[in-house]
């Protein structure tokens, strides 16, 4: 656009036709624009707010933040964003009269930049946007996304983590681990018999036993950084960060007696009367060389040797190290 | 080689430094809690080992948060957000618990924001110290790998050296700490250091 075409236009026609808040403020803080925008918004018309001090024409103070930019643009030449995520409403900006009784201000998003006046001084463009609809509308979708997200993760029969959700976190969880030297227990619990209980109590029992079980293990969980997940069929892991080795070990046994305490009848169970539940589980302990990514081979490894042993019982592996890996028993567990 | 002797270096580790300062107060008056950044070294370094250096540290994508200056000398700006618990700062100070993928936009603006008080801060130290003035670009956000980062701001450059400068980030009341890189490409690299050669002669 050359100036023989701009000057076709009002630019004082165009400044107030925009949909967004002009305000120009010259090198020494005073306003040399204010569009209808502001006026309607802010209810300070034409007349008082020209050639007055921007940081005085509002009736309180403009925020540090606010300030700084404005410096940035008049001394430096340098452009600022005011984002709505870090300010919401800097401005005393109101979408009428009502709003402003009220004390509701708009949402805004604010983009200050140097401006050189036809003088050669420097000028400060403080542009004003009504982020209030994007706002409204990306809250719509985020808590859609987080319905969709929370249902791919979610175990529908036992309500707790699924197995998508708990490999993502173990990826996560181990990394972590080993970034930050804290320790890290995995426990997979596999509940005895339930083959031959869904044979004789028929399934629908078994899906309650199964649900029975999920809540018993999941009351156990006291911090937000401990997951437990359904890991298909009767399967169930748990990974805990930040457990000592003896710690990781009674949490088994507080495991293990959760599931019994239900108290389900199992008359087909060799062990017992009741459902109980066999766990393996390891703990990786910072600052050896073992590496942590054996943690669920290395629990599976445990707890099918708590069946072997006899069931009903929880046994721990030591993580093995690099050069013993090869000894390692492997699990033979199959899911239905 | 690129004319920048290690006192030019000193120098500019200590206007980053000022620039660094000013950053730390913005950012705490918008936190709340005091904020601390500190710039422990700078280095030159070729495009191609950029890649090593920084991807021993993350892999995969980066925020990065662009600007453009223009002036005695021209320069690309970037600031990469290296490890979650930088992310983790931006998220702490809006309240969110969004994945780097799902950084919706008006974090993103956030972001933006974060990287633009970094980038500005250092740049008005930069024009304080050295007695210049610079035109700057909008920031841009952009989630990029590193080889784009590095060819999109080389690009236009024939100067085969950046700058590159390593910032730490701490809120020591909320224990979070976090890492931030710095690129600094030039296309008047000469025009910098003749700069800089000033400052240190006018000390």
């Amino acid at each position: 656009m050359n100036t023989t075409e701009l000057g076709r236009f009002d630019v004082e026609a165009l400044c107030n036709a925009v949909n967004l808040g002009l305000i120009i403020v010259d090198a020494d803080g005073n306003i040399l624009l204010w569009n209808d925008w502001i006026i309607k918004r802010s209810a300070i018309g034409e007349a008082d707010a020209l050639n007055a001090q921007f940081a005085d024409v509002f009736s309180e103070q403009l925020s540090p933040a606010f300030l700084t930019a404005i410096k940035n643009g008049l001394t430096y030449g340098l452009p600022s964003v005011l984002s709505n995520a870090l300010h919401r409403s800097p401005l005393p900006l109101y979408d009428n009269a009502e709003m402003q009784q009220a004390g509701i201000r708009i949402h805004q998003s604010i983009t200050i930049t140097p401006l050189r006046c036809r003088l050669g001084e420097r000028c400060c463009l403080i542009q004003v946007a009504d982020s209030s609809t994007a706002i409204r509308r990306e809250k719509v979708l985020r808590s859609h996304s987080e319905t969709l997200r929370l249902e791919t993760i979610t175990d529908s029969m036992t309500g707790i983590y699924n197995r998508r959700f708990f490999d993502e976190h173990y990826k996560i969880a181990l990394a972590h681990a080993k970034r930050q030297s804290h320790p890290l227990s995995v426990f997979v619990v596999d509940v005895d018999h339930f083959k031959e209980y869904n044979d004789y109590y028929h399934h629908l029992a078994g899906d309650r036993a199964l649900r029975q079980v999920a809540a018993a293990l999941k009351s156990q969980l006291a911090r937000a950084t401990d997951v437990v997940a359904r890991y298909g069929g009767e399967e169930f892991v748990l990974i805990l960060p930040s457990l000592s080795t003896q710690s990781a070990a009674d949490f088994a046994e507080k495991l293990r007696c959760a599931v019994l305490d239900l108290a389900i009848p199992h008359s087909k169970s060799s062990v017992s009367d009741l459902l109980t539940v066999s766990i393996g589980f390891c703990t990786f302990v910072p600052n050896t060389d073992c590496d942590p990514c054996e943690l669920l081979h290395t629990a599976d490894a445990a707890l099918y040797r708590a069946k072997k042993n006899g069931r009903n019982q929880a046994v721990s592996f030591p993580l093995a190290r690099p050069e013993n890996k090869q000894m390692q028993v492997k699990s033979d567990l199959t899911l239905p | 080689m690129t004319g920048l002797s290690s006192l030019h270096l000193d120098a500019l580790t200590e206007i980053f430094n000022v620039g660094a300062g000013r950053a730390a107060s913005s950012l705490s008056d918008i936190v709340g809690d005091e904020v601390k950044l500190s710039v422990p070294s700078i280095e030159i370094v070729r495009p191609d080992d950029v890649d090593g250096r920084l991807l021993a540290q993350s892999d995969g994508k980066f925020s990065a948060i662009s600007q453009h200056f223009s002036g005695p000398f021209d320069a690309d700006a970037v600031l990469l957000f290296t490890e979650e618990t930088t992310l983790e700062i931006v998220r702490d100070m809006m309240g969110s618990q969004m994945s780097i993928d799902e950084v919706a936009d008006f974090e993103q603006e956030a972001m933006c924001e974060l990287g633009n008080i970094i980038l500005n801060a250092c740049l008005s130290a930069m024009a304080d110290m050295l007695g210049i003035t610079m035109d700057s670009s909008l920031p841009s956000y952009k989630v990029e790998s590193l080889q784009d980062i590095v060819g999109r701001i080389t690009e236009s450059c024939d100067q085969p050296y950046i700058l590159l400068l390593h910032i730490d980030l701490a809120i020591e009341k909320r224990h979070t700490e976090g890492h931030l890189i710095f690129l600094l490409s030039s296309a008047s690299l000469n025009n910098l250091v003749t700069q800089i050669q000033r400052f240190i002669d006018g000390m």
